[in-house]
């Protein structure tokens, strides 16, 4: 009748045809899953998102106060009020921003001391702006990085961008576990010196407590006692002198609150000249206590003065003490980056310590354990964040994808009452893939000609993938049903494939041309782009293969011919029921096992 | 004429709608619900994803931090390790106190959550090592936590106004909006508190011989509050007297006298400088800067055309120059966060228009103020976008299927997609679910599934009908046509189905993030096959022209068969 029926004919009646179709989609399949490995298609869990707002977390020093942050701060702002797009710019000094998704996971709420501020910047409407907000993070970090970071060093400036997906603490998370403080510092250094090289990652963090100088006053026992002072009173008062406190409130009748009063030394009296041991020395010899006799003994006559070292924040997660790494990646997948690292870490770090990686896949599989050469310290240096999500991620959906997969083998199954045919099915609904990576290689390098960012392969491609199988198995369940009642009415298996696929090619190719023009505007969101990808291309795919592979299985399959001329069922009719299963078992493995036997033979008669 | 025997569920649907006078009602009151529910649900831009945890903190002055990690932090995160479901201790050891951050698993019940923690910190209050203050079990709770609305309220330039009468003004807004519907908490960040400030003079201090313990204690003295007391007078009448605060006006306090130092009194405003202020002692603040205009026009400078707001303020016409910055100056910063389950669109909306309201009065005393979080309109926007994806793609598949199957055919699947999702929408709204971006790309997603199911029943009776339109009546022919392709239709419609039950199981916060998808998109297609089966026979026997099919295949046919004849006749 049409073209394509005769076409299709002829490709079944040539045993060579058939067998190029059949090389063509593996060679289709190797070629997709290449891609992967290759790097030619990159995978990502969530793209970036383009916002009206973003954050700046400004860290400085431990030690730093709060007019330094200040500062770090104005010089923030001054630089972002030359950037196009800014409206506005909340600064919080010494405190966390009203919480955002990003903010929670980050600690956000926890942020109470000097040496913090966040800054919230918004920008104009989205819609009307052509830079996307994470372009401009791109542009302007480094710009803000170079000139306001050197101004005091030690500070790190991170921009956080609002997350497209679930919130992390960073994008890369590295965890170094030790028993003892100073291998975890020396890890640490080791291991940020070693990201802050890797292409691809910036804000690059070691959230641990720089360690500074504090001057401890050890009260003299035998003075004091001598002096008639105490201890604690010598306490009280320091802190009243320098820190102030409240000693007293009015209640007021025309305000929310109590006034409270307020009593500390004055700014001139406060101030140390210069950070020494003489200088603050100086300072509390001015001050002066009363003792129980009325007299008043200078404060300096009854302490000594120690510099020491402070005493730096803890850190411990699941009851190990820990130091945390963390990094953000610049518009590239946190996976290559990563690697990279990895690879470095273990060649940097070989001379040191002893390293070995952790057996295994989980989702930790890129964990490694170090042991020093000298002391004999046991380190763990572990992968968080964002990769481990990621991991977590596609291990679950690959799971859900594979618990499809046999879902729809069983229910297949129980329709058909075939392995072959069920085989066929999923064979069709898994190929999509081949569109799905293809689809991605394509747009990834029409992303890259068009606006320079790279288009991953994301978490909403596989869901995208997985609900495409649904929709490719649709079209090969029409197209072996109608080849089945064709056959059952009489014509000839070859002849009834060519017309079922020809006449069933119109509602496929329907529902193809639906999906794909009710995902085109899916395709432009930038997190459901892959979905979208996924779909368009993989319905593409899944259309080819429907119409061009799946007969070519189909006729490879004995069960397309309906059941009364399996061999099995010559012997007994009377026990059929119990040997139904077996039957169709030996039956189906055979043709699954010796398809080409089969042809064979079928030619020879 | 042949009676058609249904075999299948579709063909019994179909059968009991098709001639039914409730069948439009039902179908109307489909898209009533589903219009309803677009309007009414609780939107979303992200959907919620249930984190639960919360942290401890525990204060133990005076001691190191390995002091803190030894006595505190590690009994406690043993503790904590036993309470089922967390996933992870944080425990965080400073100077003078410690504090242990908990992380559950995700999609641990909040509530019960909070209280494990919060039982297990109580029960165990009595091994907490001597000197600590009582513990601080702080739960995370995103409702309120995370604030749907924040505005940073600024001085003016030019005017009087400062920082503690920019927080009296603020206050008061601040009760206002708390007391709008479904406001659960409001906070305000960088906020400087009235305070008498008494900043004493070291030198003045020692040249006076007078100690700061005598200050503290003589100020601490005078400023006591007391009740008022009560007794009876002679007539068995209540007496009710107390003593004032001494302290009244900042006055007072100058005057407050410290000490003799050769016979004459010494004020305390010898000493120290007297002042009514702010708390000094709170460094955390906030700052804002703010592009020129973006007080006056907020809209314009957000749709990024600066030069417009200038020109309109300046009345030039400039060309676009680099945008205005005000300096940094103070701010309060005023966040409104809603109560679990509210719709953020509407408290943000309403909360804008009390502080809009208040413009007026606000500007008068010296303050402006810039909407700088708007999670609401934020959500709506989203949501709206996607609404109109989702109708744009309805027209397009519409228009696609015309050239297929002929303009009445698509307008049946046209009208079949709406009244899917409306029913998926209501069933979702039932289900407590909000409205987000992840369930409208459930929707977009399920879109080329859900059209499926329609488009194959209508494209059967629209062959069955040019088939057999002379022989049988109409019903009979829609009626059989769905029938037919039931089995595959409903084997098919189970296929994708269960491909998507898995997804319902994938942990961790992906999985919570991505949860509308395996919760709608099976509904969408289990109510795709009712709809097809129910209200696509239906619709195609109301709007198909059957004259028309009829009068086409007749004419076919003679046509058919004179050919035929000619064929023969040549022959």
């Amino acid at each position: 009748m049409g073209k394509f029926e005769a076409y299709l004919l002829d490709i079944l009646r040539h045993k060579k045809k058939k067998r190029i179709v059949i090389l063509l989609v593996l060679l289709a399949l190797m070629g997709s899953i290449a891609m992967i490995p290759t790097k030619l298609v990159l995978a990502k869990m969530l793209p970036g998102k383009s916002a009206d707002t973003f954050s700046i977390y400004i860290d400085m020093p431990t030690n730093a106060s709060i007019h330094e942050t200040r500062e770090m701060a104005q010089c923030v702002v001054s630089r972002l009020q030359k950037v196009a797009g800014v409206t506005d710019m909340e600064v919080f000094l010494g405190q966390g921003a009203p919480l955002d998704y990003a903010g929670l996971v980050k600690g956000s709420a926890f942020k109470r001391f000097q040496n913090q501020a966040e800054i919230v910047v918004n920008l104009t409407d989205k819609h009307h702006r052509e830079e996307p907000s994470f372009m401009m993070v791109h542009r302007i970090r480094p710009l803000i990085q170079k000139r306001c970071e050197p101004l005091n060093p030690g500070t790190s400036i991170k921009f956080i961008e609002m997350p497209s997906g679930p919130p992390t603490l960073a994008t890369i998370v590295v965890e170094v576990y030790s028993k003892s403080e100073s291998a975890l510092r020396h890890m640490s250094e080791r291991v940020s010196s070693v990201l802050k090289k890797t292409d691809g990652l910036v804000d690059v963090d070691v959230m641990l407590d720089d360690i500074y100088t504090t001057y401890m006053l050890s009260p003299n026992k035998d003075k004091i006692i001598q002096s008639g002072l105490g201890v604690d009173q010598v306490n009280q008062i320091i802190y009243l002198a320098f820190k102030g406190m409240p000693v007293a409130v009015k209640n007021t009748k025309n305000q929310q609150d109590q006034i409270p009063i307020f009593v500390r030394l004055d700014e001139h009296s406060r101030k140390v000249q210069g950070e020494s041991k003489s200088a603050l020395h100086h300072k509390l010899s001015n001050l002066r206590l009363m003792n129980k006799r009325g007299m008043m003994v200078p404060l300096i006559e009854v302490v000594d003065i120690k510099a020491m070292p402070s005493s730096p924040t803890i850190f411990r997660k699941d009851l190990k003490n820990m130091a945390v790494i963390t990094a953000e990646c610049d518009l590239v997948s946190q996976v290559y980056p990563l690697l990279d690292a990895r690879d470095t870490m273990l060649k940097v770090l070989k001379n040191e310590y002893n390293i070995t990686k952790t057996p295994g896949i989980s989702t930790y599989m890129f964990d490694l354990n170090a042991v020093d050469k000298k002391t004999g310290e046991k380190i763990l240096i572990r992968w968080d964040g964002e990769m481990k999500v990621s991991l977590d991620t596609f291990r679950d959906l690959g799971g859900a994808f594979i618990a499809a997969l046999v879902l729809m083998f069983l229910l297949m199954v129980v329709y058909y009452k075939s392995f072959a045919l069920s085989g066929i099915v999923l064979a069709g609904s898994f190929l999509s893939i081949i569109g799905v990576i293809v689809g991605h290689w394509i747009t990834d390098k029409i992303a890259l000609a068009i606006t320079d960012v790279d288009f991953f392969l994301t978490a909403t491609s596989l869901i995208g993938f997985i609900s495409l199988m649904g929709i490719s198995a649709r079209g090969s369940l029409l197209l072996i049903d109608f080849s089945r009642g064709l056959i059952r009415e009489g014509m000839e298996k070859k002849e009834a494939i060519a017309k079922a696929t020809a006449t069933r090619a119109k509602p496929i190719l329907m529902t193809a041309v639906a999906i794909i023009l009710g995902s085109l505007l899916l395709s432009t969101d930038p997190i459901f782009g892959g979905l979208g990808i996924a779909l368009i291309f993989g319905s593409i795919a899944a259309t080819a293969v429907a119409l061009f592979f799946i007969p070519v299985l189909m006729d490879n399959a004995k069960a397309m011919v309906p059941a009364e001329e399996k061999i099995c069922e010559e012997g007994d009719g009377t026990e059929k029921e119990g040997k139904d299963v077996w039957c169709i078992l030996t039956d189906n493995l055979k043709t699954i096992l010796f398809p080409k036997k089969k042809c064979d033979d079928d030619e020879e008669k | 004429m042949e009676v058609y025997k249904i075999k299948n569920i579709a063909g019994h649907l179909s059968k009991a709608f098709l001639g039914n006078p409730l069948t439009p009602i039902l179908a109307i009151s489909i898209l009533l619900l589903g219009f309803i529910a677009l309007n009414t649900m609780p939107r979303e831009e992200d959907p919620q994803i249930e984190v639960s945890g919360g942290a401890v903190v525990v204060a133990l002055p005076g001691a190191s931090p390995q002091e803190v990690l030894n006595v505190v932090i590690k009994p406690l995160e043993r503790k904590i390790r036993e309470i089922k479901g967390v996933e992870h201790v944080y425990g965080t050891a400073m100077n003078n106190f410690g504090m242990v951050n908990v992380q559950y698993y995700i999609g641990e019940d909040r509530e019960s959550s909070n209280l494990k923690l919060y039982d297990k910190v109580m029960q165990n209050m009595d091994q907490l090592p001597r000197g600590t203050m009582p513990p601080l079990v702080k739960p995370f709770d995103i409702d309120i936590d995370i604030p749907i609305l924040t505005a940073a309220f600024y001085r003016l330039p030019g005017t009087k106004m400062d920082v503690v009468g920019l927080y009296k003004t603020i206050r008061e807004l601040q009760t206002d909006i708390n007391a709008l519907d479904n406001v659960s908490k409001t906070t305000l960040k960088g906020v400087k508190r009235p305070q008498y400030n008494v900043l004493i003079d070291l030198h003045k201090l020692s040249a006076y011989h007078i100690s700061l313990g005598q200050v503290a204690q003589a100020i601490k003295a005078i400023s006591t509050n007391a009740p008022l007391i009560d007794t009876i007078d002679n007539q068995k009448k209540l007496v009710v007297f107390g003593v004032e605060n001494a302290i009244d006006t900042i006055d007072d306090l100058k005057e407050l006298i410290i000490a003799q130092y050769m016979g004459s009194p010494i004020y305390l405003k010898n000493i120290a400088d007297v002042k009514y202020s702010y708390d000094i002692q709170n460094f955390q603040s906030a700052l804002i800067s703010y592009q020129k205009g973006m007080d006056v026009h907020p809209e314009i400078i957000r749709d990024g055309e600066p030069a417009i707001a200038e020109r309109e303020e300046e009345g030039k016409n400039k060309a676009q120059k680099p945008a205005v910055f005000m300096p940094l100056d103070s701010q309060i910063t005023m966040t409104v966060s809603k109560l679990k389950g509210t719709n953020a669109v509407y408290i943000a909306e309403e909360a804008i228009e009390k502080i809009e309201a208040s413009r007026e009065a606000l500007n008068r005393a010296g303050v402006g103020f810039i909407i700088t979080r708007n999670y609401g309109e934020r959500a709506n926007e989203a949501v709206n976008e996607l609404v109109h994806h989702l109708e744009i793609t309805i027209f397009i598949i519409m228009l696609i299927l015309i050239p297929f199957l002929g303009w009445r055919e698509s307008m049946v699947v046209t009208v079949a997609v709406p009244m899917i999702l409306a029913t998926t929408l209501f069933i979702a709204q039932l289900t407590d679910q909000t409205i987000n971006r992840i369930t409208l790309f459930a929707f977009l997603l399920s879109l080329g599934l859900i059209v499926d199911d329609a488009i194959i029943v209508i494209e059967n009776i629209h062959r069955r009908l040019h088939l057999d339109i002379d022989k049988k009546s109409v019903d009979e022919i829609i009626i059989q046509a769905t029938d037919e392709i039931g089995p595959s239709t409903n084997i098919a419609t189970i296929a994708i189905i269960l491909t998507m039950v898995p997804m319902a199981f994938v942990g961790g916060m992906m999985g919570q993030f991505m949860k509308p998808i395996p919760l709608n998109v099976p509904v969408g297609l289990a109510v795709s096959l009712f709809v097809a089966y129910v209200f696509a026979p239906f619709l195609a026997k109301k709007w198909l022209n059957f004259k028309k099919i009829k009068a086409d295949v007749l004419k076919h046919k003679a046509e058919h068969e004179a050919q035929e004849n000619a064929g023969k006749e040549e022959a």
